[in-house]
């Protein structure tokens, strides 16, 4: 039985429910893994042998062009699937690009009415011998992409390097948002055990506190995972936001230790209270500032920005994204009633005696 | 107003005090001099990237050494006393600008045996001395608010530093890359929204230890 305040706990553990499903049962979008050559020479015909991911085997018209600029493109003159994550690519590379360097990358397009388009970004490389502007303008080799399948089916992206470990966005992001809900929550009760005096919000605070380092501790956790699998390392100085978030702990750990050197209940309360809301106050910069001020971060959104969206979220991650936070917080709100619980009945035991 | 005028003049209570008993300000003073001096000899041929880092380490340890007294000097009887006469906002206010003056002697005191000792290599003086100015009104804001905090609780030369240090941390990265600047160590186009953002953490955290400090001497 449910009781009815009690609605959003259980609000909160379907959401998550939710997310750990989609979350982990949607399969990624098609993609390539890898081009076999790497690198060509124009004027040539070459044959590429393309390794895809998430694909099927199709017999009807698949086209792969070269993607040259906004405008010029090659076809492949000849696609074969091999297996379902095989595909043969044959084209016929003109003598002369129109660009000005001798090597440059290109994309690979992939389409086909099965598992629409793909795209890997600078897949491949051609070098020229000369530069010849004039006549590849007036090559008719070059052509637009036209034609190609968008096919919008529930899948996350594919993305080189992260590849699967894309999921972790709905456990090491919604993480630290939800412990910043939450450390806000706490800063709320510490602000009301000031006004009221009621000794019950400051066991609801530390409660709060509690959860959210749990919270930051967990974000930490997941990040070094995918920081395991995507950057090669756990844990890394040289990244400003893995600094600020290790700074982030050591200040609420900083409240514990506060609350441990009272002796006097009433004042260890009023005492904390007081540190706690400074400490929110003072982290708002750390986390949100700070990191956009230094330049060179790992995580995704350049220039400084650490600001999440654009191409790493689109909107079937949204789907599953947004619940996730609210779920997590809703979690993390459950956990700390509980702590509270045992807290407020320690109180009582203690006042008793 | 009343404020204001209990502010000045416990701000001069604060320095006549400290012109009376002149060992507690000459000590810091000392304190830098000895720091730098030790700079001096362990590190011969100082670069400058490592001189901006080693100043800032200098007067941020100062600083803590400086401010700790703030609130442990004085006996909770006399602070008693205080809190019967004025309002609790002139106190915290004082002491704060008091810090300010202090700390900003105290780093240009730094920076002339810096020079001394160790080399000159700021090329932007106007934008060192913002960037002391802004310094030494962080760091007294914070560390004068956390004492008061680590005051009421026994232990508190440790307490200072646990809780201080971790919350000067934006302050002091900010600081590190306006006098990077001011050095010629680097060259950004951004330096005017980094000036806006310590001006802007200075008054955040000013005007929450002016709303937090009543709470705080109640006993």
């Amino acid at each position: 039985m449910i009781e009815k305040q009690s609605w959003w706990k259980a609000l909160g553990v379907i959401i998550l429910l939710y997310v750990f499903v989609m979350g982990m049962v949607t399969p990624l979008g098609s993609g390539i893994l890898e081009v076999e050559p790497r690198s060509i020479e124009s004027g040539t015909q070459s044959t590429f042998v393309v390794n895809t991911y998430n694909t099927l085997q199709n017999i009807e018209s698949t086209n792969a062009w070269i993607r040259l600029d906004s405008v010029n493109a090659i076809k492949a003159k000849e696609t074969k699937w091999l297996s379902d994550n095989q595909l043969k690519i044959t084209f016929d590379i003109p003598t002369y690009l129109p660009t000005e360097n001798l090597t440059d990358m290109y994309s690979l397009i992939i389409s086909d009415p099965e598992n629409g388009a793909f795209v890997r970004p600078s897949a491949l490389s051609i070098t020229q011998k000369n530069v010849n502007l004039e006549a590849a303008a007036n090559d008719e080799a070059f052509t637009n992409i036209e034609g190609v399948h968008i096919k919008d089916k529930m899948a996350f992206p594919f993305r080189a390097l992260i590849y699967e470990t894309i999921r972790n966005t709905y456990f090491h992001v919604p993480l630290w948002f939800a412990m910043v809900f939450i450390f806000m929550a706490s800063m709320i009760q510490s602000g009301q055990f000031l006004r009221t005096g009621d000794p019950m919000h400051d066991l609801n605070a530390l409660s709060f506190t509690r959860v959210g380092v749990l919270f930051g501790i967990l974000g930490c956790v997941t990040g070094a995972i995918w920081a395991k699998n995507t950057w090669g390392t756990w844990w890394t100085f040289s990244e400003i936001k893995l600094n600020v978030s290790a700074i982030a702990m050591l200040i609420y750990l900083a409240y514990f230790v506060l609350r441990n050197s009272f002796e006097d209940e009433e004042k260890r309360a009023r005492v904390s209270a007081v540190y706690n809301i400074f400490a929110f106050v003072a982290m708002v910069p750390l986390l949100f500032v700070i990191p956009r001020m230094v330049d060179g971060s790992l995580h995704p959104g350049n220039g400084g920005n650490p600001g999440f969206g654009g191409e790493d979220l689109d909107n079937h991650m949204r789907k599953v994204f947004y619940p996730a936070i609210i779920g997590w917080t809703l979690l993390g709100m459950w956990l700390s009633t509980l702590m509270y619980r045992i807290e407020r009945l320690n109180f009582k035991l203690m006042d008793d005696e | 107003m009343e404020i204001l005028k209990e502010t000045v003049f416990l701000l001069r209570k604060e320095i006549l005090l400290e012109w009376r008993q002149k060992y507690a300000i000459s000590g810091i003073f000392l304190y830098v001099l000895s720091t730098v001096f030790i700079v001096y000899f362990a590190i011969p041929n100082i670069q400058t990237q490592a001189w901006n880092s080693l100043f800032w380490m200098v007067i941020l340890f100062a600083s803590v050494n400086a401010i700790t007294k703030s609130f442990v000097q004085e006996n909770s009887n006399r602070q008693l006393y205080y809190y019967t006469l004025v309002n609790p906002q002139s106190v915290i206010l004082s002491k704060m600008l008091y810090n300010t003056i202090l700390l900003m002697s105290l780093s240009l005191l730094s920076y002339a045996a810096f020079s001394l000792f160790v080399g000159n290599p700021v090329r932007d003086m106007g934008m060192f001395l913002l960037a002391i100015f802004l310094g030494s009104l962080g760091f007294s804001i914070t560390f004068t608010f956390i004492s008061a905090v680590a005051a009421k609780a026994s232990n508190n030369a440790t307490l200072l530093a646990i809780l201080g240090f971790p919350l000067i941390i934006p302050i002091l990265l900010t600081l590190i890359k306006l006098s990077a600047d001011a050095l010629g160590l680097m060259r950004d186009s951004s330096i005017d929204t980094d000036i806006q953002i310590l001006v802007a953490i200075d008054l955040i955290l000013m005007g929450m230890s002016f709303i937090l400090f009543p709470y705080l001497w109640r006993d």
